[in-house]
């Protein structure tokens, strides 16, 4: 499992390069666009239009993220998204947990069809729910508010991370519980006390999915906070682009914006990310 | 096993009893927010509701659905899904097994590489929408800039603007959102597979490649599988980064997928029942693929 562990294969030459352009070719692609977008970020419009295409900004100019600032609300859609997708993972993963202990660890009958029923709620399409909900909560009043937001993204994760938290704690040995239920502990203490300290990390990594999901939908921020002060970042970058002009130094300012918080969290908490996501793809 | 004390059946009742409190909370949420909405579409659907001709109201039975057949658009908008589909599902196939095979090689950028996959599966969708028609920019964008060094071409490309190019321009955008997923799941797969295995094969004389094809794909085939069965609903279902491409795109008919068709008709044309029959058409379509899933883990068996 730990990579350290793991001997270094004996490559001849041909397979040393052949690695090496591999690996060349992905980082560049992965990193690319975006840095594509620092950089135009930083140039001012004359220097945008020159063709052949000049890389380099000449200078720091930082004007644009000043102007995504100032022509729209981009700190209040930043607040909002931030709120909006803290509160869908908290309230996801507090959902989840009991669920997926339920599923991973008790004699549940029926296992197998509640987990392929998991899967199934994860197939359902967003823009098939889009006027449901909508009219549900236009009658709730809930419409330009947060939970408007809250409810279907904990919702919608919820599949994802039910089944990435069943692979965890199924990882856990039952004897650990066991011990913990003959030294005196019922069912829900052994829950509380042994495999949740154990799982944390598991929770981390649902919590993880459940944040990016969040912060990444578009489509139901689009439709349910039309007020521009509820907009979420994901709908915030796009309303920089007038009916015929795109003013791209300035949209690439609000993309480089809108995709720290994302790009942050995926340099710091990498591995976790393919241990859930592997975890809930293929484990469960 | 240990609690002997208590006889077995009892223990079973209790455990779940306590089973269903603890699935309680997530099965309402699902219900109140996924399956309940779904039903209203599916009603929606029976009924002719539409904003622009209120006085045409009431039950029409399956009328909206065979209207389906005679629609023009979304024969378009299915058929640019499944033509969609299939390019950009077999594309992050061929681009993300090898993406996976490079990260998985132990080198000293390792965490680099695991950033570099990592990102554009993390990106916001209509984000990497918007990036790639920047890079696809009719006059100064990357790709035709390369291009024209390249000598490839003289001029640059009105990519978004010319219909088959907005089209290759968008499968190109989508392979690279989605391989990464691919390559994800591809990477889990490789980190369980036990490095001898390979080895013995080269010890018997294989190349790679053959080593490649004849002991490590068989073993990927379950990740594989999965990751197919994921990537094949979300291609049916894609509706961000065509939607952003369409704001800039007058190439818009081949660029419809039947999320955006199904988005204009409830929101743009405010007709809520054929919106409906639609997304019923879409989720139909999504549970097609999904029973390929159930009938993929009922064969391995779930454990």
């Amino acid at each position: 499992m730990s990579e350290a562990d793991q001997p270094k294969p004996r490559l001849n030459p041909a397979e040393r390069v052949g690695r090496a352009l591999a690996l060349t070719a992905l980082v560049v692609g992965g990193f690319f666009p975006f840095v594509w977008m620092v950089l135009t970020s930083l140039k001012n419009e004359g220097e945008l239009q020159k063709f052949p295409v000049q890389y380099l900004p000449s200078g720091l100019n930082l004007g644009n993220y000043a102007r995504v600032f100032s022509e729209q609300p981009f700190a209040q859609f930043f607040t909002n998204s931030l709120v909006v997708s803290l509160l869908a993972t908290a309230l996801c993963i507090v959902v989840a947990v009991p669920a997926a202990y339920a599923l991973a660890r008790l004699h549940v009958r029926g296992r197998g069809v509640l987990l392929t029923t998991v899967v199934a709620f994860s197939m359902f399409p967003v823009v098939s729910l889009l006027v449901p909900l909508f009219r549900l909560f236009r009658g709730a009043n809930l419409l330009n508010t947060y939970p408007a937001l809250i409810l279907p993204y904990a919702a919608l994760s919820l599949p994802v991370a039910i089944l990435t938290l069943v692979a965890f704690f199924s990882a856990i040995p039952r004897d650990l519980e066991a011990a913990a239920m003959v030294d005196g502990t019922d069912r829900v203490g052994a829950m509380l006390r042994v495999v949740l300290p154990l799982s944390a990390p598991g929770m981390v990594t649902a919590a993880l999915l459940v944040f990016v999901n969040s912060w990444n939908e578009f489509l139901l921020a689009l439709s349910f906070n039309t007020k521009l002060t509820m907009r979420t970042v994901s709908v915030g970058v796009t309303l920089y682009q007038g009916e015929f002009a795109f003013p791209w130094p300035l949209i690439a300012a609000a993309v480089v914006i809108a995709t720290v918080p994302i790009v942050l969290l995926i340099a710091i908490f990498q591995k976790r990310f393919v241990a859930g996501l592997t975890a809930g793809g293929v484990k469960a | 096993m240990i609690n002997r004390s208590t006889r077995p059946q009892r223990r079973e009742t209790s455990e779940a009893r306590l089973a269903f409190w603890l699935m309680l909370p997530a099965a309402a949420l699902l219900c109140g927010v996924l399956l309940f909405p779904m039903l209203t579409t599916l009603r929606d659907s029976l009924f002719l509701n539409k904003l622009t001709e209120p006085w045409l109201r009431g039950f029409v039975g399956f009328q909206q659905y065979a209207q389906m057949a005679g629609d023009p658009r979304f024969l378009q908008a299915l058929r640019n899904t499944l033509f969609f589909g299939v390019l950009t599902v077999g594309g992050s196939f061929l681009v993300g097994i090898p993406m996976a095979l490079a990260a998985h090689t132990p080198s000293r950028i390792r965490g680099l590489a695991r950033v570099a996959l990592l990102l554009p599966w993390a990106m916001p969708p209509v984000i990497s929408g918007l990036i790639f028609a920047w890079l696809f920019n009719g006059q100064y964008g990357v790709f035709n800039d390369l291009l024209v060094r390249a000598g490839l071409i003289q001029e640059p490309l009105r990519w978004l603007s010319t219909p088959g190019l907005a089209v290759v321009a968008m499968v190109i955008t989508i392979v690279w959102k989605t391989s990464s997923f691919v390559a994800l799941i591809v990477l889990g797969g490789l980190q369980g597979i036990p490095r001898e295995l390979t080895e013995a094969a080269e010890v018997d004389g294989a190349t790679r490649v053959q080593g490649f094809f004849r002991v490590l794909l068989p073993l990927l085939a379950p990740s594989l599988a999965v990751a197919f069965i994921f990537r094949a609903i979300s291609a049916v279902q894609v509706f961000d980064i065509p939607y952003t491409f369409i704001q800039q795109a007058p190439a818009q008919g081949l660029l419809e997928t039947l999320g955006v068709y199904i988005y204009r008709t409830s929101i743009e044309f405010l007709d809520f029942g054929y919106g409906a029959a639609l997304s019923v058409a879409l989720f139909a379509l999504s549970l097609a693929v999904t029973a390929v899933y159930v009938r993929f883990v009922r064969d391995e068996g779930t454990t």
